[in-house]
């Protein structure tokens, strides 16, 4: 008898520790015991939806629609209505950087390039570039402790150098924007090359507004004046 | 006694006469042990605490974000401006893990490829189906952008993600939870500069920095603004910060239903 309790005792500490205590780490979709109101039938952020054919919740707006929460769009003589958060709004130089097939050179109007302007700059420089292009812009951002010359062909046996490229790990150096090539571009030049991507660099006009696009090119100007 | 009730003796024998009580004991205790356990960890509060799920790439946070450095708002590029905090496009993974870049041949990153490299023989152009961890019931509306442009920093709810190989739902996200930094938002608020900066330590901040540009913004003399804090008995650190920062801003979160419930 005396070991019966022994064991049960053990049992009832074996059943608390095999269930799932607070804080534990689990991979399972979490219990939920009445998730009716908690998991409503509505078109969510980011997530499916069956409503509609291709299964994705997200769609594009209707044209014309404002964002709600939002100030409403400036009207603007060069181009169709804008407001501070645009991805895109015309063929316009303020969001292609363009004028015709041709870089445009200074900033467009109704932008002013003041100390707001730059201090943001640098704050979306500081988020978007760094990782590659480095603080200051020297092209030695923390990418650069994984840059690596791809093995030369020619120089080895054909065996060696097939080798070497399976087992070649680094990445190509990322651009200098002090290095008078770059300085050399001009503004619109940044703003396309932020865009649109360039070489290596893949394309930021979606993650990056118009407007921040600008404040960008402002800072990385500023970095390259600064460094002369 | 007759004879043949004496050869059957008794057909239970004495223990029992306890059994049943022991029983009961038993199952009694279980089942307050398990009640128990119920009550404390399986509370709403803490059903999702611990949730880790297995992403369909398993990014890795404390390389990308810790040990690259990387901000928070690289990926997750919308936080400022929208409720809610965006998962990034395959096209944004795309701009380190394309061919010729870092990693591009992993097998992990088999998915990516499959949605975004036209040249690849699997290439079926799905988007990428990430597993949302942190939920909140859809009766509540949660507003990150009002959050992070005040100075809730994201590690407040989401815990140290730059140290966590697999994100996991670290804080409990109840509704109390949200409450007790209502009710005192100046143990939680930070310079809008710190924000993503999960190991941002109040104590270890620059002070003098701090005390600048308030003095700046008030215009008023450094001096003048220490000595007040000293002579309200207040140390350099969260509450202090908080303080002035919840004055300055202006910061008043409401705590009626329709805050968040609407």
């Amino acid at each position: 008898m005396r070991w019966f309790f022994l064991i049960f005792t053990f049992l009832v500490i074996a059943t608390i520790i095999g269930l799932r205590g607070r804080g534990e780490k689990f991979s399972k979709p979490p219990f939920e015991l009445f998730p009716d109101m908690d998991r409503q039938y509505k078109v969510k952020f980011q997530k499916p939806s069956h409503f509609f054919e291709n299964g994705m919740g997200s769609r594009r707006p209707v044209e014309g629609t404002v964002p709600m929460g939002f100030e409403l769009p400036i009207e603007k003589a060069d181009g169709p209505p804008r407001t501070d958060l645009d991805f895109e709004t015309g063929d316009e130089y303020y969001s292609t950087g363009l004028f015709g097939d041709l870089y445009g050179q200074g900033y467009p109007e109704g932008l002013t390039v003041d100390a707001a302007l730059l201090e943001r700059g640098k704050q979306r420089y500081q988020i978007n570039c760094v990782p590659c292009h480095g603080e200051s812009g020297d092209g030695k951002g923390i990418v650069s402790k994984y840059w690596g010359t791809p093995p030369v062909k020619g120089k080895q046996s054909e065996e060696d150098y097939q080798k070497e490229l399976a087992d070649f790990n680094g990445i190509p150096p990322s651009a200098n924007l002090l290095d008078p090539r770059v300085d050399a571009f001009s503004e619109g030049q940044i703003f396309w090359t932020i865009t649109h991507g360039k070489g290596l660099m893949g394309p930021y006009g979606g993650t990056v507004n118009v407007k921040d696009r600008w404040a960008i090119v402002a800072y990385v100007k500023a970095l390259q004046a600064a460094s002369k | 006694m007759p004879p043949d009730k004496a050869k059957m003796g008794n057909i239970f024998p004495n223990w029992t006469n306890w059994l049943a009580i022991k029983v009961l004991i038993c199952l009694g205790a279980m089942g307050t042990a398990i009640i128990a356990l119920a009550w404390y960890s399986w509370t709403p509060k803490y059903t999702r605490v611990g949730y880790m799920p297995q992403q369909p790439i398993p990014f890795d946070h404390s390389l990308h974000a810790g040990q690259l450095g990387m901000d928070c708002r690289y990926c997750h590029s919308f936080v400022e401006n929208s409720s809610h905090s965006n998962l990034p496009a395959a096209e944004l993974c795309w701009n380190c893990h394309s061919p010729g870049k870092v990693k591009s041949d992993s097998p992990k990153l088999e998915l990516l490829r499959q949605a975004m490299d036209p040249n690849y023989e699997n290439y079926t152009g799905e988007p990428i189906r990430w597993v949302q961890v942190h939920e909140t019931p859809d009766y509540a509306y949660f507003n990150h952008s009002a959050h992070v442009n005040r100075g809730v920093s994201c590690v407040e709810c989401h815990g140290r993600v730059d140290e966590m190989p697999v994100v996991y739902h670290a804080k409990s996200l109840s509704m109390s939870f949200c409450l007790d930094c209502h009710r005192e938002p100046e143990k939680h608020l930070r310079p809008l500069d710190q924000i993503t900066n999960l190991a941002w330590e109040a104590e270890e901040s620059d002070r003098d920095a701090f005390y600048a540009k308030l003095a700046s913004s008030k215009g008023v003399e450094v001096s003048e603004l220490q000595s007040a804090d000293e002579k309200a008995g207040m140390e350099w650190g969260q509450e202090l910060i908080g303080k002035h920062l919840r004055e300055g801003w202006a910061v008043n979160p409401p705590q009626d239903c329709a805050a968040c419930h609407r």
